[in-house]
């Protein structure tokens, strides 16, 4: 990016005369959008909301940046799983990732059905969780920090000091530990089954993930003392 | 500072594991099934009509066995294991199949089927159904699970002693012996069952005439040298009894077109390519493939998996059998496996929800139908991770 910048930034001032177009390109970097550009909306509910509203009149004319192909109106999209898979993809090979994360559903689904069909309590039966995107989504959540470790240099000594961290923060941290527990297996593994296996126990409160950010809270809690170092 | 945020923090949590749960299939009342019009009670193939089409029935477990050495797919194995029960869905291809059977007229030479259809429209399931009739209305059954497995990643290679220039393979065709053996165990200690002539397989080894056939069977397994000939005999004495009106017959393959394809996998020791006619198995098998014998049917599929990828090109027979295949199989009644038709993805739908496979979403069948082109394996693949 830096280096387009002051690419375009030597055009301009080799060829002032086409300062037209520069400003555009300074501000926008790679996009293909002008600025006025407006995010699609491609939700099936917020559309019906707007046009409920009427605020659909006021999008209805300004120009639109089409949609991204992972956005679809399908009720089988999840935003949170695409951000995962996201996370998942190494080198821009977002085929393989999709296809890991959604084996990884798979497997949790065998694994919880298998374990539907053993039991023979009725009760019992009726609260093993079925839908791998329901254990996906506690599992995410049972696994969020609320507090992490900084180091802070305060007289020559880093501290290890316990700061509270953002939602957004807490969540991706969550979200790449699931991935790194998935990725410390055995060679005959696959990644796509340890990660379903880690899913499932991090949902249930269980397992290494869990273990992890229960770990990170105790340090904090012994470094309490540190706190104050935040502000002074 | 902290204690705040954390509360703060908690009560967000809270309020989005609330959200999250929306969808849960757990902690609701377990309602009690209603009229499963997907379901047919009919679990006896003998007894399946038109009627029944588009509807799952169930394989009883006893009956499982005959598919114990191959004959369903990986892929539908590993379903029926996470559905706890083997269900087929009764299609229109595998009804018309059974009905033929049924009316055949069996002193007239061997009626030959052809199924044909598209990747993954269920053709090797249909081949499971007629085979489960067969089981029932206890035809002898000749079955080849796969010849792909043969043809394109075989265990083993050797020349054979008996022929000139021709490749046995030994490992394969003594598990195909097994399996031969399990699907008929019921018929075979018949004692009618005799071979007709000598075998001499060396200087001390010879199967005589008038020994049951089930020791030709077990000759093979126990001496995997022998084995490709003993299924050439096999296949002989198999011609014979039906002839002479000992049983009925049901020859069943699946991948037939693999037997007409040049550029096999088999390899000799300077990696020449062994055309699938030098393998002593084809033989047996084109044999009985003929018709000029009676008292049998015969029901082959051609499928494009069981040639090499670079030549998927068409699904029909005429193509995927090649000249000498059509010349040889014909004439032949052909059968098409379709795609599901509307009211078998419906169906099918119904069944995967009944088996709690997936959750229902507004509008998911016509997104699916859409997405799948109503292919049943694709479906299968879709409906994976929801």
């Amino acid at each position: 990016m830096a280096a387009i910048r002051t690419f375009v930034k030597n055009c301009q001032i080799i060829n002032r005369n086409c300062a037209v177009l520069s400003p555009h390109v300074q501000k926008h970097g790679m996009s293909q959008y002008p600025s006025y550009y407006i995010e699609p909306v491609h939700k099936k509910e917020i559309q019906e909301d707007l046009i409920k509203s009427g605020e659909i009149q006021k999008l209805a004319h300004l120009p639109t940046k089409a949609a991204r192909n992972d956005q679809s109106s399908s009720f089988r999209q999840d935003d949170l799983v695409n951000l995962f898979i996201n996370y998942v993809m190494r080198n821009g090979e977002k085929v393989l990732a999709r296809g890991l994360v959604e084996k990884a559903f798979e497997n949790i689904k065998r694994i919880q059905l298998e374990k539907y069909h053993k039991c023979d309590d009725v009760e019992k039966k009726a609260k093993i969780e079925l839908a791998p995107r329901v254990i996906f989504h506690q599992a995410v959540e049972n696994c969020k920090p609320i507090l992490a470790l900084t180091p802070i240099k305060r007289g020559g000594v880093r501290y290890q000091v316990p700061v509270p961290i953002t939602p957004k923060r807490s969540q991706f941290l969550s979200m790449k530990w699931l991935i790194e527990a998935a990725k410390e297996k055995d060679a005959t593994m696959r990644f796509h089954y340890q990660l379903a296996l880690e899913l499932i126990d991090a949902a249930n409160n269980k397992g290494r993930v869990v273990k992890r950010k229960q770990d990170l809270h105790k340090q904090c809690e012994a470094n309490r003392a540190y706190a104050h170092y935040r502000w002074s | 500072m902290i204690k705040s945020f954390a509360s703060e923090y908690i009560f967000r949590r809270a309020y989005s594991v609330l959200q999250c749960t929306r969808f849960s299939t757990a902690s609701q009342p377990i309602t009690e099934p209603k009229l499963q019009s997907f379901r047919s009670e009919e679990n006896d193939p003998l007894k399946h009509t038109l009627d029944h089409v588009g509807q799952f029935y169930r394989i009883p477990e006893e009956e499982k066995n005959i598919f114990l050495y191959g004959g369903l797919p990986k892929s539908f194995e590993i379903q029926a294991k996470t559905f706890n029960e083997t269900c087929l869905m009764i299609r229109r291809p595998s009804v018309d199949v059974i009905n033929c059977l049924k009316l055949i007229d069996y002193t007239k030479p061997t009626v030959r089927f052809v199924i044909f259809g598209k990747k993954g429209s269920g053709k090797s399931l249909c081949l499971a159904h007629i085979l489960h009739y067969a089981h029932k209305a206890r035809y002898l059954i000749v079955h080849v699970p796969w010849v792909g497995n043969w043809m394109r990643r075989c265990k083993e290679i050797s020349s054979s002693e008996t022929r000139e220039g021709y490749i046995d393979l030994n490992i394969d065709a003594a598990a195909w012996l097994v399996h031969f053996k399990s699907q008929n165990e019921h018929l075979l200690n018949n004692p009618e069952f005799q071979i007709s002539q000598d075998y001499v397989w060396s200087k001390r080894e010879t199967t005589p005439k008038g020994s049951p056939l089930s020791e030709l069977v077990d000759h093979g397994v126990n001496r995997l040298k022998y084995a490709s000939e003993c299924v050439v005999g096999l296949a002989e004495e198999i011609k014979h009894l039906s002839r002479s009106g000992h049983c009925k017959t049901l020859v069943a393959i699946d991948g037939f077109n693999a037997f007409f394809y040049p550029h096999t996998r088999v390899f000799k020791e300077k990696k020449e390519v062994v055309p699938p006619n030098k393998v002593t198995l084809t033989e047996a098998f084109l044999s009985l493939t003929k018709f000029d014998w009676n008292n049998a049917a015969i029901v082959t599929t051609v499928d494009e998996i069981a040639i090499a990828e670079q030549d998927h090109k068409s699904h029909l027979p005429r193509y995927l059998l090649r000249k000498e295949g059509f010349e040889h199989m014909d004439p032949f009644i052909p059968i098409f496996v379709d795609n599901y038709s509307p009211k078998e993805f419906t169906s099918c739908m119904d069944y995967y929800r009944e088996r709690k496979w997936v959750r229902y979403y507004p509008q998911q069948n016509e997104e699916l139908a859409l997405l799948s082109v109503n292919n049943p394996y694709n479906l299968m693949h879709l409906c994976a991770s929801l």
